[in-house]
Protein backbone atom coordinates (compact mmCIF):
# COMPACT_ATOMS: atom_id res chain seq x y z
CA UNK A 1 0.00 0.00 0.00
CA UNK A 2 1.21 3.36 -1.16
CA UNK A 3 1.92 5.34 1.51
CA UNK A 4 -1.26 8.52 1.08
CA UNK A 5 -3.27 5.96 1.04
CA UNK A 6 -2.34 4.24 4.37
CA UNK A 7 -2.22 7.90 6.02
CA UNK A 8 -5.93 8.21 4.56
CA UNK A 9 -7.07 4.88 5.91
CA UNK A 10 -5.33 5.71 8.98
CA UNK A 11 -6.99 9.00 9.60
CA UNK A 12 -10.16 7.55 8.21
CA UNK A 13 -9.99 5.38 10.92
CA UNK A 14 -9.13 7.70 13.93
CA UNK A 15 -12.12 9.94 13.04
CA UNK A 16 -14.38 7.65 12.91
CA UNK A 17 -14.22 7.61 16.37
CA UNK A 18 -14.20 3.59 17.37
CA UNK A 19 -10.99 1.32 16.74
CA UNK A 20 -13.09 -1.50 15.74
CA UNK A 21 -13.49 -2.08 12.02
CA UNK A 22 -10.99 0.13 11.14
CA UNK A 23 -10.06 -0.51 7.54
CA UNK A 24 -6.47 0.37 8.55
CA UNK A 25 -6.18 -2.37 10.80
CA UNK A 26 -5.26 -4.93 7.93
CA UNK A 27 -2.22 -2.96 7.64
CA UNK A 28 -1.47 -3.33 11.74
CA UNK A 29 0.35 -5.65 13.21
CA UNK A 30 -0.45 -7.62 16.62
CA UNK A 31 2.06 -6.99 19.18
CA UNK A 32 3.45 -10.26 21.60
CA UNK A 33 1.36 -8.30 24.41
CA UNK A 34 -1.93 -6.71 22.95
CA UNK A 35 -4.35 -7.30 19.89
CA UNK A 36 -3.79 -4.52 17.31
CA UNK A 37 -7.52 -3.38 17.99
CA UNK A 38 -6.51 -2.40 21.38
CA UNK A 39 -3.25 -0.27 19.68
CA UNK A 40 -4.59 1.42 17.21
CA UNK A 41 -7.29 2.50 19.82
CA UNK A 42 -4.17 4.19 21.27
CA UNK A 43 -4.72 6.75 18.76
CA UNK A 44 -8.15 6.66 18.40
CA UNK A 45 -8.54 7.50 22.83
CA UNK A 46 -5.73 10.43 22.30
CA UNK A 47 -7.51 11.87 19.20
CA UNK A 48 -10.94 12.57 20.91
CA UNK A 49 -9.74 13.04 24.84
CA UNK A 50 -6.67 15.75 23.24
CA UNK A 51 -9.42 17.84 21.30
CA UNK A 52 -12.06 17.40 24.52
CA UNK A 53 -9.22 18.60 26.78
CA UNK A 54 -8.83 21.68 24.55
CA UNK A 55 -11.97 22.73 24.93
CA UNK A 56 -12.07 21.76 28.61
CA UNK A 57 -9.01 23.94 29.00
CA UNK A 58 -10.58 26.64 27.35
CA UNK A 59 -14.04 26.82 28.59
CA UNK A 60 -14.00 25.90 32.09
CA UNK A 61 -16.80 28.80 33.04
CA UNK A 62 -18.63 27.02 30.11
CA UNK A 63 -18.62 23.73 32.01
CA UNK A 64 -19.65 24.51 35.57
CA UNK A 65 -22.46 26.26 33.78
CA UNK A 66 -23.22 23.44 31.71
CA UNK A 67 -22.44 20.57 34.01
CA UNK A 68 -19.92 18.10 32.94
CA UNK A 69 -22.05 15.04 31.51
CA UNK A 70 -23.60 18.19 29.30
CA UNK A 71 -20.42 19.55 28.34
CA UNK A 72 -19.06 16.48 27.20
CA UNK A 73 -21.82 16.02 25.30
CA UNK A 74 -20.91 19.25 23.69
CA UNK A 75 -17.49 18.40 23.06
CA UNK A 76 -18.53 14.99 21.50
CA UNK A 77 -20.81 16.99 19.39
CA UNK A 78 -18.11 19.39 18.36
CA UNK A 79 -15.52 17.05 18.28
CA UNK A 80 -17.59 14.75 15.60
CA UNK A 81 -18.64 17.93 13.40
CA UNK A 82 -15.18 19.54 13.43
CA UNK A 83 -12.34 17.80 12.87
CA UNK A 84 -9.61 20.07 13.28
CA UNK A 85 -8.09 21.66 10.40
CA UNK A 86 -5.47 23.99 12.14
CA UNK A 87 -1.97 23.18 12.62
CA UNK A 88 -1.89 25.29 15.70
CA UNK A 89 -4.02 23.21 18.64
CA UNK A 90 -4.21 27.44 19.96
CA UNK A 91 -6.92 27.77 17.81
CA UNK A 92 -9.22 24.52 17.64
CA UNK A 93 -11.69 25.64 20.28
CA UNK A 94 -11.89 29.08 18.60
CA UNK A 95 -15.75 27.98 16.73
CA UNK A 96 -17.38 27.04 20.15
CA UNK A 97 -19.25 29.60 20.55
CA UNK A 98 -20.66 29.51 16.64
CA UNK A 99 -21.11 25.59 17.13
CA UNK A 100 -23.34 26.60 20.05
CA UNK A 101 -25.15 29.23 17.99
CA UNK A 102 -25.67 26.84 15.07
CA UNK A 103 -26.70 24.09 16.98
CA UNK A 104 -29.82 22.25 17.70
CA UNK A 105 -29.56 21.74 20.84
CA UNK A 106 -28.20 25.08 22.35
CA UNK A 107 -29.09 28.05 19.93
CA UNK A 108 -32.06 28.93 22.43
CA UNK A 109 -29.33 29.75 25.27
CA UNK A 110 -28.30 32.81 25.22
CA UNK A 111 -26.72 32.38 28.39
CA UNK A 112 -24.54 29.69 27.32
CA UNK A 113 -23.42 31.07 24.25
CA UNK A 114 -22.46 34.63 26.18
CA UNK A 115 -20.61 33.05 28.25
CA UNK A 116 -18.24 31.13 25.37
CA UNK A 117 -18.03 34.11 23.47
CA UNK A 118 -17.04 36.20 26.58
CA UNK A 119 -14.40 32.99 27.24
CA UNK A 120 -13.03 32.71 23.90
CA UNK A 121 -12.68 36.65 24.15
CA UNK A 122 -10.02 35.83 27.22
CA UNK A 123 -8.42 33.58 25.32
CA UNK A 124 -8.25 36.03 22.42
CA UNK A 125 -7.07 38.52 24.41
CA UNK A 126 -4.25 37.03 26.39
CA UNK A 127 -2.20 36.29 23.34
CA UNK A 128 -3.22 38.39 20.96
CA UNK A 129 -0.18 40.40 18.96
CA UNK A 130 1.50 42.72 20.73
CA UNK A 131 1.41 46.76 20.39
CA UNK A 132 2.93 49.58 22.25
CA UNK A 133 0.52 51.85 23.38
CA UNK A 134 0.16 55.50 22.26
CA UNK A 135 0.93 58.18 24.97
CA UNK A 136 -2.16 60.58 24.72
CA UNK A 137 0.60 63.60 24.72
CA UNK A 138 1.40 62.46 20.91
CA UNK A 139 -1.78 63.87 20.88
CA UNK A 140 0.05 67.43 20.63
CA UNK A 141 1.17 66.46 17.40
CA UNK A 142 -2.10 67.30 15.50
CA UNK A 143 -3.39 70.71 15.27
CA UNK A 144 -6.99 71.40 16.35
CA UNK A 145 -8.25 72.08 12.87
CA UNK A 146 -6.89 68.52 12.58
CA UNK A 147 -9.43 66.75 15.12
CA UNK A 148 -12.05 66.05 14.02
CA UNK A 149 -10.39 64.27 11.25
CA UNK A 150 -8.38 61.83 13.34
CA UNK A 151 -9.30 58.37 13.54
CA UNK A 152 -7.26 56.02 15.61
CA UNK A 153 -5.61 52.43 15.80
CA UNK A 154 -6.60 50.03 18.76
CA UNK A 155 -4.38 47.44 20.45
CA UNK A 156 -5.29 44.06 18.43
CA UNK A 157 -6.23 41.98 21.94
CA UNK A 158 -9.38 44.92 22.08
CA UNK A 159 -12.84 42.96 21.81
CA UNK A 160 -16.19 44.20 21.76
CA UNK A 161 -18.83 41.90 22.85
CA UNK A 162 -22.66 42.56 23.78
CA UNK A 163 -23.71 39.89 26.47
CA UNK A 164 -26.57 38.73 28.71
CA UNK A 165 -26.29 40.84 31.61
CA UNK A 166 -24.65 38.76 34.28
CA UNK A 167 -22.20 36.95 31.97
CA UNK A 168 -19.05 38.12 33.78
CA UNK A 169 -20.22 37.36 37.42
CA UNK A 170 -21.40 33.85 36.30
CA UNK A 171 -17.70 33.85 34.85
CA UNK A 172 -16.44 35.11 38.29
CA UNK A 173 -18.23 32.59 40.35
CA UNK A 174 -17.70 29.64 37.49
CA UNK A 175 -13.67 30.30 37.95
CA UNK A 176 -13.53 30.74 41.87
CA UNK A 177 -16.08 27.68 41.93
CA UNK A 178 -18.56 29.29 44.19
CA UNK A 179 -22.35 28.73 43.42
CA UNK A 180 -23.43 30.36 39.59
CA UNK A 181 -25.75 33.39 40.66
CA UNK A 182 -28.97 33.37 39.06
CA UNK A 183 -29.43 34.24 35.40
CA UNK A 184 -29.58 38.33 34.65
CA UNK A 185 -32.16 40.37 32.68
CA UNK A 186 -30.95 42.09 29.63
CA UNK A 187 -28.32 42.99 27.95
CA UNK A 188 -25.17 45.19 28.49
CA UNK A 189 -21.44 45.83 26.87
CA UNK A 190 -18.20 44.26 27.77
CA UNK A 191 -14.67 45.82 26.41
CA UNK A 192 -11.87 43.40 26.88
CA UNK A 193 -7.83 43.46 26.42
CA UNK A 194 -4.87 42.58 27.63
CA UNK A 195 -2.96 44.63 30.15
CA UNK A 196 0.40 43.55 31.94
CA UNK A 197 0.26 40.38 30.34
CA UNK A 198 -3.42 39.30 31.41
CA UNK A 199 -7.04 39.93 29.87
CA UNK A 200 -8.53 42.08 31.67
CA UNK A 201 -12.24 43.45 30.94
CA UNK A 202 -14.78 46.72 31.66
CA UNK A 203 -18.56 46.66 31.63
CA UNK A 204 -19.49 49.95 28.84
CA UNK A 205 -22.39 52.19 28.48
CA UNK A 206 -24.44 51.81 25.53
CA UNK A 207 -22.83 54.62 23.86
CA UNK A 208 -19.27 54.40 24.66
CA UNK A 209 -19.60 51.05 23.39
CA UNK A 210 -21.24 52.49 20.35
CA UNK A 211 -18.55 55.21 19.95
CA UNK A 212 -15.55 52.50 20.50
CA UNK A 213 -17.12 50.37 17.97
CA UNK A 214 -16.96 53.20 15.36
CA UNK A 215 -13.48 54.32 16.45
CA UNK A 216 -12.33 50.82 15.76
CA UNK A 217 -14.03 50.49 12.58
CA UNK A 218 -12.34 53.51 11.23
CA UNK A 219 -14.63 55.87 12.13
CA UNK A 220 -12.98 59.42 12.91
CA UNK A 221 -13.27 61.31 15.71
CA UNK A 222 -15.59 64.28 14.26
CA UNK A 223 -17.70 61.25 11.98
CA UNK A 224 -17.95 59.34 14.90
CA UNK A 225 -19.67 62.87 16.72
CA UNK A 226 -22.16 63.31 13.79
CA UNK A 227 -23.07 59.71 13.34
CA UNK A 228 -26.68 59.08 14.08
CA UNK A 229 -25.92 55.69 16.03
CA UNK A 230 -23.48 58.07 18.12
CA UNK A 231 -26.25 60.96 18.43
CA UNK A 232 -29.17 58.40 19.55
CA UNK A 233 -27.63 58.56 23.18
CA UNK A 234 -29.43 61.43 25.13
CA UNK A 235 -25.73 62.54 26.69
CA UNK A 236 -23.91 62.16 23.37
CA UNK A 237 -21.44 65.25 23.03
CA UNK A 238 -18.08 65.97 21.80
CA UNK A 239 -17.60 66.62 25.26
CA UNK A 240 -18.43 63.29 26.25
CA UNK A 241 -16.48 61.63 23.50
CA UNK A 242 -13.09 63.35 24.41
CA UNK A 243 -14.09 62.30 27.87
CA UNK A 244 -14.17 58.61 26.30
CA UNK A 245 -10.52 58.76 24.13
CA UNK A 246 -9.26 59.99 27.69
CA UNK A 247 -10.54 56.79 29.15
CA UNK A 248 -8.86 54.91 26.02
CA UNK A 249 -5.20 56.19 26.07
CA UNK A 250 -5.84 55.60 29.73
CA UNK A 251 -6.27 51.85 29.96
CA UNK A 252 -3.58 52.08 26.71
CA UNK A 253 -6.09 50.43 24.30
CA UNK A 254 -4.54 53.32 21.65
CA UNK A 255 -2.00 52.27 19.39
CA UNK A 256 -1.81 54.75 16.81
CA UNK A 257 -3.62 57.89 15.80
CA UNK A 258 -3.40 60.06 12.29
CA UNK A 259 -5.54 62.92 10.81
CA UNK A 260 -6.86 62.50 7.72
CA UNK A 261 -7.15 64.16 4.47
CA UNK A 262 -9.71 67.27 4.84
CA UNK A 263 -12.97 66.79 2.52
CA UNK B 1 30.34 16.79 9.44
CA UNK B 2 30.42 17.81 13.28
CA UNK B 3 27.87 17.79 15.55
CA UNK B 4 26.93 20.78 17.46
CA UNK B 5 28.32 22.04 20.70
CA UNK B 6 26.79 20.10 23.70
CA UNK B 7 24.58 22.95 25.67
CA UNK B 8 24.35 20.56 28.78
CA UNK B 9 21.53 19.44 30.95
CA UNK B 10 18.02 21.08 30.11
CA UNK B 11 14.50 21.18 30.95
CA UNK B 12 11.38 21.89 28.83
CA UNK B 13 10.23 25.70 29.40
CA UNK B 14 6.29 25.43 30.55
CA UNK B 15 4.00 28.01 31.51
CA UNK B 16 3.24 26.76 34.97
CA UNK B 17 6.85 27.21 35.77
CA UNK B 18 7.70 30.98 34.48
CA UNK B 19 7.32 32.73 37.65
CA UNK B 20 9.68 30.20 39.49
CA UNK B 21 12.34 30.47 36.85
CA UNK B 22 12.11 34.24 36.52
CA UNK B 23 12.33 34.61 40.12
CA UNK B 24 14.94 31.84 41.23
CA UNK B 25 17.44 31.67 37.63
CA UNK B 26 17.86 27.99 38.71
CA UNK B 27 20.96 26.17 37.38
CA UNK B 28 19.39 24.59 34.28
CA UNK B 29 21.96 24.86 31.40
CA UNK B 30 19.01 25.31 28.74
CA UNK B 31 15.29 25.66 27.76
CA UNK B 32 13.37 23.72 24.92
CA UNK B 33 10.58 25.58 24.45
CA UNK B 34 7.42 23.80 22.22
CA UNK B 35 7.40 26.34 18.93
CA UNK B 36 3.93 26.15 18.64
CA UNK B 37 2.94 27.81 22.19
CA UNK B 38 4.98 30.62 20.67
CA UNK B 39 3.36 31.18 17.27
CA UNK B 40 0.39 32.87 18.53
CA UNK B 41 1.30 36.41 18.51
CA UNK B 42 1.93 38.21 21.82
CA UNK B 43 1.02 38.78 25.43
CA UNK B 44 2.75 36.62 28.14
CA UNK B 45 3.90 33.51 26.10
CA UNK B 46 6.35 35.91 24.41
CA UNK B 47 7.09 38.30 27.04
CA UNK B 48 7.56 35.71 29.50
CA UNK B 49 10.36 33.78 26.64
CA UNK B 50 11.71 37.13 25.50
CA UNK B 51 12.71 37.32 29.57
CA UNK B 52 14.11 33.67 29.96
CA UNK B 53 15.88 33.98 26.53
CA UNK B 54 17.99 36.37 27.80
CA UNK B 55 18.99 34.27 30.51
CA UNK B 56 19.29 31.50 28.93
CA UNK B 57 19.85 29.31 25.41
CA UNK B 58 17.21 27.88 24.19
CA UNK B 59 16.21 25.47 22.16
CA UNK B 60 12.62 24.83 19.54
CA UNK B 61 10.85 21.81 19.36
CA UNK B 62 7.66 21.55 16.92
CA UNK B 63 5.19 19.13 17.25
CA UNK B 64 3.12 20.40 13.93
CA UNK B 65 5.71 20.01 11.10
CA UNK B 66 4.03 17.06 9.83
CA UNK B 67 7.28 15.73 8.40
CA UNK B 68 5.73 12.37 7.02
CA UNK B 69 2.84 13.75 6.20
CA UNK B 70 1.84 13.08 2.25
CA UNK B 71 0.22 16.52 2.52
CA UNK B 72 1.68 19.37 0.97
CA UNK B 73 4.29 20.70 3.10
CA UNK B 74 2.22 24.17 4.97
CA UNK B 75 4.80 27.28 4.11
CA UNK B 76 2.54 29.70 5.96
CA UNK B 77 3.54 27.49 9.72
CA UNK B 78 7.33 27.18 8.26
CA UNK B 79 7.20 30.85 7.54
CA UNK B 80 5.98 31.68 11.15
CA UNK B 81 8.45 28.87 12.40
CA UNK B 82 11.01 30.65 10.71
CA UNK B 83 9.88 34.11 12.04
CA UNK B 84 10.01 33.06 15.55
CA UNK B 85 13.53 31.07 15.01
CA UNK B 86 14.83 34.32 14.13
CA UNK B 87 13.72 36.34 17.09
CA UNK B 88 14.67 33.49 19.26
CA UNK B 89 17.88 32.25 17.75
CA UNK B 90 17.94 29.03 18.77
CA UNK B 91 20.53 26.64 19.11
CA UNK B 92 18.74 23.96 17.30
CA UNK B 93 15.14 23.71 16.08
CA UNK B 94 13.43 19.94 16.09
CA UNK B 95 10.49 18.23 14.93
CA UNK B 96 9.44 14.32 14.61
CA UNK B 97 9.84 11.40 12.46
CA UNK B 98 5.61 12.19 11.88
CA UNK B 99 2.74 13.22 10.45
CA UNK B 100 -0.17 14.73 12.11
CA UNK B 101 -2.69 14.74 9.24
CA UNK B 102 -3.88 14.46 5.60
CA UNK B 103 -6.37 16.01 3.52
CA UNK B 104 -6.16 19.71 5.33
CA UNK B 105 -7.16 17.65 8.45
CA UNK B 106 -4.27 17.81 11.95
CA UNK B 107 -5.48 14.83 14.32
CA UNK B 108 -2.97 17.10 17.30
CA UNK B 109 -0.76 13.68 17.23
CA UNK B 110 2.48 12.44 16.29
CA UNK B 111 1.64 9.71 14.18
CA UNK B 112 3.53 6.52 13.12
CA UNK B 113 4.61 5.78 9.62
CA UNK B 114 5.71 2.17 8.02
CA UNK B 115 9.54 2.16 7.63
CA UNK B 116 9.30 1.54 3.76
CA UNK B 117 11.86 2.96 1.17
CA UNK B 118 8.75 5.48 -0.06
CA UNK B 119 8.58 6.64 2.99
CA UNK B 120 12.04 7.36 3.80
CA UNK B 121 12.57 8.90 0.02
CA UNK B 122 9.73 10.93 0.53
CA UNK B 123 10.50 12.25 4.23
CA UNK B 124 14.01 12.90 2.97
CA UNK B 125 13.05 15.15 0.24
CA UNK B 126 10.65 17.20 2.91
CA UNK B 127 13.44 17.81 5.03
CA UNK B 128 15.74 18.78 2.57
CA UNK B 129 13.06 21.73 1.58
CA UNK B 130 12.45 22.27 5.12
CA UNK B 131 16.23 23.11 5.57
CA UNK B 132 16.76 24.79 2.48
CA UNK B 133 13.40 27.25 3.76
CA UNK B 134 14.89 27.63 7.35
CA UNK B 135 18.42 27.86 6.52
CA UNK B 136 19.30 25.65 9.02
CA UNK B 137 19.95 22.13 9.36
CA UNK B 138 16.46 20.43 10.84
CA UNK B 139 16.87 18.42 13.74
CA UNK B 140 14.54 14.79 13.75
CA UNK B 141 12.87 12.86 16.32
CA UNK B 142 12.12 9.44 16.79
CA UNK B 143 8.24 9.75 18.21
CA UNK B 144 7.15 6.82 20.08
CA UNK B 145 4.84 4.51 18.73
CA UNK B 146 2.10 2.19 19.62
CA UNK B 147 1.15 0.31 16.35
CA UNK B 148 3.57 -1.23 13.87
CA UNK B 149 2.67 -2.00 10.19
CA UNK B 150 3.21 -4.68 8.05
CA UNK B 151 4.15 -2.71 5.11
CA UNK B 152 7.48 -1.92 6.61
CA UNK B 153 10.09 -3.26 4.96
CA UNK B 154 13.11 -2.33 7.69
CA UNK B 155 13.66 -1.61 11.37
CA UNK B 156 12.85 2.34 12.53
CA UNK B 157 16.75 2.67 13.24
CA UNK B 158 17.94 1.74 9.79
CA UNK B 159 15.08 4.35 8.48
CA UNK B 160 16.03 7.28 11.33
CA UNK B 161 19.58 6.43 10.04
CA UNK B 162 19.05 6.35 6.07
CA UNK B 163 17.07 9.93 6.75
CA UNK B 164 20.13 11.30 8.40
CA UNK B 165 22.28 10.43 6.13
CA UNK B 166 20.55 11.21 2.51
CA UNK B 167 18.90 14.38 4.37
CA UNK B 168 22.04 15.42 5.94
CA UNK B 169 19.50 16.61 9.02
CA UNK B 170 20.63 15.74 12.85
CA UNK B 171 18.72 13.32 15.05
CA UNK B 172 17.45 14.23 18.93
CA UNK B 173 17.40 10.87 20.03
CA UNK B 174 14.39 10.65 22.81
CA UNK B 175 15.46 7.76 24.43
CA UNK B 176 12.35 7.17 26.47
CA UNK B 177 10.71 6.95 23.25
CA UNK B 178 12.75 4.21 22.30
CA UNK B 179 12.14 2.23 25.21
CA UNK B 180 8.45 3.06 24.93
CA UNK B 181 8.33 1.77 21.09
CA UNK B 182 10.70 -0.92 21.72
CA UNK B 183 8.28 -2.09 24.54
CA UNK B 184 5.18 -1.89 21.74
CA UNK B 185 6.44 -3.65 19.27
CA UNK B 186 9.15 -6.32 21.00
CA UNK B 187 12.46 -5.11 19.47
CA UNK B 188 15.38 -4.54 21.60
CA UNK B 189 15.81 -0.78 22.44
CA UNK B 190 19.85 -1.23 23.39
CA UNK B 191 19.94 -2.24 19.32
CA UNK B 192 18.47 0.80 18.78
CA UNK B 193 20.82 2.86 20.82
CA UNK B 194 23.58 1.00 19.35
CA UNK B 195 23.06 1.09 15.15
CA UNK B 196 22.26 5.03 15.55
CA UNK B 197 24.95 7.07 13.74
CA UNK B 198 26.87 8.66 16.53
CA UNK B 199 28.22 11.70 14.03
CA UNK B 200 24.05 12.40 13.66
CA UNK B 201 22.92 12.85 17.83
CA UNK B 202 22.36 16.79 18.79
CA UNK B 203 20.05 15.87 21.47
CA UNK B 204 18.43 13.82 23.39
CA UNK B 205 14.99 13.66 25.37
CA UNK B 206 14.09 12.09 28.33
CA UNK B 207 10.66 11.76 29.49
CA UNK B 208 8.16 9.45 31.68
CA UNK B 209 5.49 7.74 30.18
CA UNK B 210 2.48 5.37 31.23
CA UNK B 211 2.32 1.78 31.84
CA UNK B 212 -0.96 0.53 30.26
CA UNK B 213 -0.02 -3.57 31.14
CA UNK B 214 0.32 -4.70 27.84
CA UNK B 215 1.49 -1.30 26.01
CA UNK B 216 3.02 1.98 27.11
CA UNK B 217 2.07 5.45 26.13
CA UNK B 218 4.32 8.21 25.96
CA UNK B 219 2.61 10.96 28.54
CA UNK B 220 5.22 13.00 30.26
CA UNK B 221 3.31 12.78 33.10
CA UNK B 222 5.92 10.78 35.17
CA UNK B 223 9.33 10.94 36.40
CA UNK B 224 11.80 8.66 34.40
CA UNK B 225 11.37 5.46 35.02
CA UNK B 226 14.40 3.01 36.12
CA UNK B 227 14.71 1.42 32.56
CA UNK B 228 14.80 4.73 30.88
CA UNK B 229 18.05 5.71 33.24
CA UNK B 230 19.38 2.89 31.91
CA UNK B 231 19.16 2.84 28.39
CA UNK B 232 20.30 6.74 29.08
CA UNK B 233 23.64 5.80 30.54
CA UNK B 234 24.00 3.21 27.50
CA UNK B 235 23.07 6.00 24.94
CA UNK B 236 25.28 8.37 27.00
CA UNK B 237 28.19 6.25 26.97
CA UNK B 238 28.16 5.79 22.82
CA UNK B 239 27.28 9.25 22.10
CA UNK B 240 29.05 11.49 24.67
CA UNK B 241 28.39 14.83 25.97
CA UNK B 242 25.20 15.49 24.30
CA UNK B 243 22.60 18.27 24.69
CA UNK B 244 19.95 16.52 27.55
CA UNK B 245 16.96 17.62 28.54
CA UNK B 246 13.73 16.08 30.41
CA UNK B 247 10.34 16.83 29.04
CA UNK B 248 7.32 17.30 31.63
CA UNK B 249 4.00 18.11 30.17
CA UNK B 250 1.24 16.94 32.35
CA UNK B 251 0.63 16.24 36.10
CA UNK B 252 3.75 18.98 37.04
CA UNK B 253 5.23 18.47 40.22
CA UNK B 254 7.27 21.01 41.88
CA UNK B 255 10.05 22.48 39.94
CA UNK B 256 12.60 20.85 42.28
CA UNK B 257 11.39 17.40 41.71
CA UNK B 258 12.19 18.52 38.10
CA UNK B 259 15.64 20.02 39.40
CA UNK B 260 16.51 16.66 40.83
CA UNK B 261 16.03 14.63 38.00
CA UNK B 262 17.88 17.01 36.62
CA UNK B 263 20.77 16.66 38.66
CA UNK B 264 20.15 12.59 38.83
CA UNK B 265 20.62 12.82 35.03
CA UNK B 266 23.98 14.77 35.61
CA UNK B 267 25.48 12.42 38.06
CA UNK B 268 25.41 9.52 35.29
CA UNK B 269 26.95 12.17 32.69
CA UNK B 270 29.85 12.94 35.21
CA UNK B 271 30.55 9.40 36.60
CA UNK B 272 31.02 8.15 32.93
CA UNK B 273 32.91 10.99 32.04
CA UNK B 274 35.25 10.13 35.19
CA UNK B 275 34.95 6.61 33.82
CA UNK B 276 36.38 7.19 30.51
CA UNK B 277 38.54 10.50 31.49
CA UNK B 278 40.72 7.10 34.14
CA UNK B 279 40.29 4.72 31.09
CA UNK B 280 42.45 7.39 28.83
CA UNK B 281 44.82 7.94 31.65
Amino acid sequence: MRLAELQAMFQAGVLAGAEDGAQILESVKNSRQADRTTLFGVYVNAYHARLAEFLAADFPALRALIGEEAFDALADAYIGAQPSRERNARWYTTRLPDFLRESEAWRDDARAIDLALFERALTDAFDAPDAEALPIEELAAFAPEQWPRLSFAFHPSLILLELETGTIATHEAAMEQQELPPRGEGRGHVALWRADLDSVHCELEADEFMALSLAMEGHAFGDICQMAAFRDHSDASPERLAQMLTGWFQEGLVVGAEAGEDG
Amino acid sequence: MSRPAPLGHGLGLRPIYYDEILSTRPAVDWFEIISENYMTGGGRPTAMLERVRADYPIVMHGVAMSLASTDPLDFDYLRELKTLAERVEPAFVSDHLAWTGVHGVTLHDLLPIPYTEEALAHVAERVMRVQDFLGRRLVVENASTYVAFRESEMSEWAFVNELARRADCLLLLDVNNVFVSSFNHGFDANAFIDAIDPDRVAQFHMAGHTDNGTHRIDTHDQPVCDEVWALYERARRRFGAVSTMIERDDNFPPFEELLAELGHMREIAAHIDAESARSAA
